[in-house]
């Protein structure tokens, strides 16, 4: 809400207040805002205040031809847009039945997990930065730059990779990449345990995290909690391995989980993610110059694009959780419409503000830090 | 895996009138059901079969046909197999019941497209603005909404041409578009 649009609300006399906690603060992520009432430094109610960050995309993808879509979707997640993109990519190759390459598969593998540890590293920062400790942030800002300069050398953009398209991949790995993807890792690795001294096994952040945004699995079961957040409270469920996308059911990968179900386990759940991740690439390292063939399959004029009528609705998990497109074609040449499913939708919005409720004022950052929430995804 | 599928989806074709079972994948279930079923289609889906994730419930605007189709989206933990439960509605008045009781990630999405369709789920515990809190306009994913066409009429064009602009296509230099290439060309009023 716009600052001169607000107005003070006469209440009877008591002891609590009301708090607008963001749109701009530092304990939140993103452009996004609580209203909180506290009695004390006790959350009393917590509403969520989105639409900061409202570029209505879905308007748009229905006013753009299917392949001039592809520049819109990953940036209604900015910290994880690779998912985002083979959504919406996926979705169009089912309706035109289109056959992916191979190779395809596996680049578009690597691309994803890339972008799953970038954005794991950057959530780490800032959760860090919010219980003081601003050198991990440092950390995990610069170690994220690395791979942002991978992903610069193959797709072209640092953020925004603009990679996958309907059908496949648009270029083909630049030479070496592979080896250099494989030194990134070797640095990665041998990050971690500098990570787990200065940040995982730090008792500050213990001590904040730990007890803290407690939810059962039962209620993360009821909330339509996803991805680590799920994970967390013991559940091993993982699109990748449950709902096979891509050649994931070709990898060998574990999937971490956690009994506890608090900020400190949830943020465990992403640092043992990162060990999983490393492991996946290393094994797309390993296979892709075995893999040889066309990197996309061919697609018509994609100008004079009709995708045939009908529905689909695709799935991939993201760093953040389980996130979705629902897409319909009425057999035009622009899409009939597009539903972006992020998994924020449920932890920046309902989950955060049952968990907020009872949770001290401090408390809140650490919840919505270790929930991962992206408002982006929220507003759309 | 698939036997338990079938199974459940025979019981529920004995269980409910005027159900269209269509099995698009071997992990995705197209269900078409009349409007007033679809509360005990959840309910059977949740409470037998395990389908107790409601992914997502999307909206789609059929505006030629005056109807809303509104699609529920639920997947089992159990056997990895998701449900898409397809009605549609009139567009209309365009009311409808809220699934909250069933499954509480209804009310986000069910406000959502309240805000975005303006269709109103009768006991959905929150219809308030979420995302467009200062918006007077039509719910402006209709179709019928033509946002080129809003702005033109309710917002004014700025002629975008500073100093430093001039002084460069004084030089010979700078980004000219002439005002009939431009996209979003000043429309009068």
């Amino acid at each position: 809400m716009r600052p001169e649009n607000y107005e003070a609300q006469r209440q009877p006399p008591s002891n609590e207040f009301e708090l607008n906690f963001g749109p701009n603060h530092p304990g939140i992520e993103g452009n996004y805002a609580l209203k909180l009432k506290l009695h004390g430094d006790q959350v009393v109610e917590a509403k969520a205040d989105g639409g900061y960050l409202h570029r209505g995309f879905e308007k748009l993808m229905e006013q753009r031809l299917w392949i001039q879509n592809i520049a819109l979707v990953p940036r209604i997640c900015v910290p994880d847009p690779s998912p985002m993109e083979l959504c919406y990519s996926m979705a169009v190759e089912q309706l035109c039945g289109l056959e992916v390459p191979e190779r395809a598969q596996w680049i578009r593998v690597m691309q994803l997990e890339l972008s799953r540890i970038a954005a794991h590293l950057f959530t780490f920062g800032g959760h860090a930065a919010t219980t003081g400790m601003y050198s991990t942030m440092y950390w995990g800002v610069a170690d994220r730059d690395l791979l942002l300069d991978l992903f610069e050398e193959f797709t072209g953009g640092r953020v925004y990779s603009i990679y996958n398209i309907p059908g496949g991949v648009r270029r083909e790995l630049p030479d070496g990449f592979l080896q250099r993807v494989s030194e990134t890792l070797d640095y990665l690795e041998s990050r971690l345990p500098d990570y787990d001294n200065l940040f995982f096994k730090n008792q500050v952040f213990v001590r904040r995290a730990k007890g803290v945004g407690v939810m059962s699995q039962e209620q993360a079961l009821a909330w339509g909690v996803t991805g680590p957040n799920l994970r967390a409270t013991g559940l091993a469920f993982d699109v990748r391995r449950d709902d096979p996308y891509l050649v994931y059911d070709q990898l060998e990968f574990e999937i971490p989980t956690e009994e506890s179900g608090d900020a400190w386990a949830r943020t465990l759940v992403r640092r043992l993610e990162l060990v999983q991740s490393i492991r996946i690439l290393r094994q797309v390292v390993e296979a892709l110059p075995d893999i040889r063939g066309p990197i996309r399959a061919p697609i018509p004029n994609p100008l004079a694009w009709n995708v045939p009528a009908g529905e689909v609705y695709t799935r991939v998990e993201s760093s953040k959780g389980e996130t979705c497109y629902f897409v319909v074609s009425n057999g035009g040449p622009k899409p009939y419409r597009v539903h972006v499913r992020g998994p924020s939708s449920m932890h920046a919005v309902q989950v955060l503000e049952k968990m907020s409720v009872g949770s001290r004022i401090e408390d809140i950052a650490q919840t919505m830090f270790s929930l991962d929430a992206c408002p982006p995804e929220v507003d759309r | 895996m698939s036997k338990e599928i079938a199974h459940w989806l025979d019981n529920l074709l004995e269980e409910i009138e005027g159900i269209k079972v269509r099995r698009k994948s071997s992990r995705r279930v197209r269900v078409d059901v009349p409007a007033d079923a679809l509360p005990a289609l959840l309910e059977l889906l949740q409470g037998r079969a395990g389908y107790i994730h409601l992914s997502a419930i999307s909206c789609v605007d059929w505006i030629e046909e005056e109807e809303f189709e509104l699609v529920y989206h639920v997947w089992s933990y159990e056997s990895h197999s998701l449900v898409s439960a397809h009605i549609r509605i009139a567009r209309d008045p365009g009311v409808y019941l809220s699934v909250y009781d069933l499954y509480q990630p209804a009310a986000f999405f069910e406000r959502d497209i309240h805000e975005m369709y303006g269709i109103h789920f009768e006991g959905s515990p929150n219809m308030e603005k979420f995302i467009l809190t200062e918006w007077n306009g039509p719910p402006p994913m209709r179709k019928e909404f033509d946002s080129e066409a809003y702005i033109n009429e309710h917002l004014s064009w700025q002629n975008y041409n500073p100093e430093w602009l001039q002084e460069l296509i004084a030089e010979g230099g700078g980004i000219i578009i002439p005002p009939e290439e431009q996209r979003f060309s000043q429309k009068k009023k």
